[in-house]
């Protein structure tokens, strides 16, 4: 009995039960939330992540996991500090875990050494033997806790000047986090202090913990530092309780979330229109790093402050999603492109319109059976959109450069015609966008069409996403008039007039066509870009997908977004979708379409 | 009645109607002002319904569903807004610019029950 009581007592003191209980209670909360989140997959996703197990996108997925959970790569490209920032505290902890392992396990060798052991080892250290590899050990981990110290030192700074490291605004945290953060930060000067101390004590030599502990020593004298240590060290065991506890709860999940998230993403799975299992992975790998605060344009022109992708994932993962913040989201994307994680955030906004939707009637749409109101023949398609019916010199082009180009052209909707859904899938309205999107499908089947176009962008991508059409190839526009113009079936002239472009959200983002419509307008004039385009262009504050916002922030943004584009000098602002024409044409000078543009420029 | 139908007019005579101002139940209504506070600036013009995709295509009248849900009269709303395809083109019409669209699923929402 004593041999066992000797063994499990050879490296304990009370100041580890902290710490322990921290530990146990993050592995049980990590398991069970593992254990859910796996067995409510879909069988699909669960096939998917069966197969993926045993192929190369694992290794794929281990690289991933080192360059973003580790190294941060993606938030380097936001901000090299603020990357500096992240990467030190995630790679920084991560290696002072692996190399004190190693330390530990080369010393700890008499009986068992549990974890806390390992955690705590500078105290559980014999004294020094002085071995070189020792002294190289404590001078790396020194090394590596400088490194922490150096990124919670840039936290600390970047609560004062967040715009020193590339943020305008950051993240407004809820108090779980701030008590998880608060801890954070409290562990690593501790630590430093506590090692500190008992490298003083023990006379362990290091450049860093050594040299201040022998400082400690001699100026406050041993006695003091002893009395010292024993303080620090259970405060250092508190603080990674309270961490430990605090993190399945709060932001910090994130790092036992985003890894699994990782691997399933290189398996193929994705998030749905209708929610899934899948979804946690995702909504619980958010950091709350705020990245997706400044680029959003509610936040920056319309001073709405509580609606960010970072606030709205939070909501949702806490159960107390509001429909407002729901649906106060442009959907325009810009988040999306500087996630650091990579989280569809776009797609879990949708999915969680759904539950805020009113319920559909059976028998809803029935009227759109009977209605077929195209005119014309021919193997091109022409589905205007409603947002062209109501811009008829968009329509007007268009016909003059179909007849230009000698083209046989149906019109599906000329004369009226069904909307395309995507509006009523933005609104969660799923069930009911799906009936009149077989109603339009139908409608195409008919009239045995074998190219679609359009001149909306949000209908096009409801064609390219939502329905099946077959062989019907769906082009926009800007496609077709550039490959009309390709063929040598268009001409149009150079003239002396100064463009600038507008990417439509659903077009640029949204169906990645940014270069298309670039090179119509190459042909047909000059072309000033503005600072803030393709990927990170801007929405024109008209989109569809929000369901909240009032008039006059829908304007402030379309001015702010004017201003941007009249630093250019252009002359006209040139757009491809109806929309924005509409949107941007209230704040700026002179707004063409893209077909606008072709048809004026028509060369008889 | 049998000559109202048979006879080609030119014109027709609207059946007498009157709304209960006093029988009608308000709290919805005063709820979907709360929400939407703006639908108060309409001036009935009518915009809404002559562009309005799904009006184009079926007995829909937005303008009328708004007016008479606004005076409590709910009966019917529900169905009738659920016509609504929620393309958006009203509120780019709009001169007083309500957002339409907000408005049909506000009504929608708060009336799902009658």
């Amino acid at each position: 009995m004593d041999i066992l009581q000797g063994e499990i007592f050879r490296y304990y003191d009370h100041f580890v039960i902290p710490f322990n209980i921290g530990v146990w209670v993050l592995f049980a909360v990590i398991v069970y939330k593992y254990v859910r989140w796996f067995s409510r997959l879909t069988p699909e996703d669960k096939s998917l992540v069966g197969r993926g197990l045993f192929s190369r996108k694992v290794f794929g997925a281990v690289g991933e996991v080192v360059s973003e959970s580790l190294l941060h790569r993606r938030i380097f490209r936001v901000d090299p500090l603020l990357g500096y920032m992240h990467m030190s505290l995630a790679l920084g902890w991560f290696l002072l875990i692996a190399v004190g392992w190693v330390e530990a396990s080369m010393h700890l060798t008499e009986g068992f050494a549990p974890l806390h052991a390992h955690v705590f080892y500078k105290f559980f250290a014999p004294s020094p033997a002085g071995s070189t590899a020792e002294t190289v050990l404590s001078n790396v981990m020194d090394l590596l806790l400088l490194f922490v110290l150096s990124g919670v030192a840039l936290a600390w700074f970047k609560r004062l000047r967040s715009r020193a490291l590339g943020m305008k605004r950051t993240t407004k945290h809820v108090v779980g986090d701030k008590v998880a953060l608060a801890a954070l930060w409290l562990i690593f000067p501790v630590r430093l202090l506590a090692e500190s101390a008992q490298a003083g004590l023990k006379s362990i030599p290091s450049f860093l913990t050594g040299n201040l502990g022998e400082w400690m020593v001699s100026a406050l004298g041993e006695g003091f530092v002893s009395g010292f240590s024993a303080v620090a060290w259970w405060v250092y065991s508190i603080v990674l309780a309270v961490f430990f506890v605090s993190m399945p709860f709060s932001r910090y999940m994130h790092i036992f979330t985003e890894i699994p998230l990782i691997f399933l993403r290189r398996f193929g799975l994705r998030s749905r229109e209708q929610r899934s299992a899948f979804d946690h992975f995702q909504i619980e790998a958010c950091s709350r790093c705020g990245v997706c605060i400044d680029p959003c344009q509610l936040q920056a022109d319309a001073g709405i402050g509580n609606v960010q992708s970072v606030y709205f994932l939070r909501d949702r993962r806490y159960h107390n999603l509001a429909g407002e913040v729901a649906s106060n989201c442009l959907m325009c994307g810009r988040c999306e492109t500087r996630c650091p994680v990579g989280i569809e955030l776009n797609t879990l906004r949708l999915n969680s319109r759904e539950k805020f939707s009113a319920l559909p009637a059976d028998d809803r749409y029935a009227y759109v059976a009977t209605a077929d109101r195209s005119s014309g023949g021919g193997r091109v398609g022409y589905f205007a959109g409603c947002m062209t019916l109501l811009t008829p010199r968009i329509l007007h082009s268009m016909e003059r450069i179909f007849d230009t180009a000698g083209e046989q052209v149906w019109w599906a909707d000329r004369d009226g015609g069904v909307c395309c859904g995507r509006p009523l899938k933005l609104s969660g309205e799923t069930e009911a966008a799906r009936r009149i999107m077989d109603h339009n499908s139908l409608l195409f089947a008919r009239h045995g069409i074998d190219t679609l176009v359009t001149s909306c962008p949000i209908c096009l991508k409801v064609f390219r996403e939502d329905y099946d059409l077959g062989p019907v190839e769906v082009l926009h526009h800007t496609e077709y008039i550039q490959r009309l113009l390709s063929q040598g079936k268009l001409e149009i002239g150079k003239q002396d007039i100064l463009y600038t472009y507008h990417d439509p959200c659903e077009l640029g983002r949204g169906c990645g066509i940014y270069d298309q419509p670039r090179d119509i307008i190459r042909r047909a004039g000059r072309l000033a870009e503005a600072a803030e385009i393709r990927d990170n262009a801007r929405c024109c504050g008209g989109s569809l997908a929000n369901l909240e916002i009032g008039e006059s922030s829908q304007q402030r943004i379309a001015a702010s977004l004017s201003y941007h584009y009249r630093q250019t000098g252009a002359d006209i602002l040139v757009t491809s979708c109806p929309l924005c024409k509409k949107t941007i044409g209230r704040s700026f000078g002179e707004v063409k379409d893209i077909s606008e543009v072709v048809a004026g420029a028509i060369r008889q | 009645m049998a000559i109202e139908r048979s006879i080609n007019w030119g014109y027709s005579i609207s059946r007498p109607r009157a709304v209960d101002m006093d029988a009608n139940e308000h709290e919805a209504a005063a709820r979907l002002l709360r929400k939407l506070p703006e639908l108060q600036a309409c001036i009935t013009c009518g915009s809404c319904v002559a562009t309005c995709t799904a009006g184009n295509l079926t007995e829909f009248n937005f303008r009328m569903v708004h007016t008479l849900v606004r005076r409590g009269e709910y009966k019917g709303a529900y169905d009738e807004l659920n016509k609504c395809m929620l393309c958006g083109k009203c509120r780019l019409v709009c001169p007083r610019g309500i957002n339409t669209r907000a408005v049909v699923m506000a009504v929608k929402r708060i009336l799902g029950e009658y």
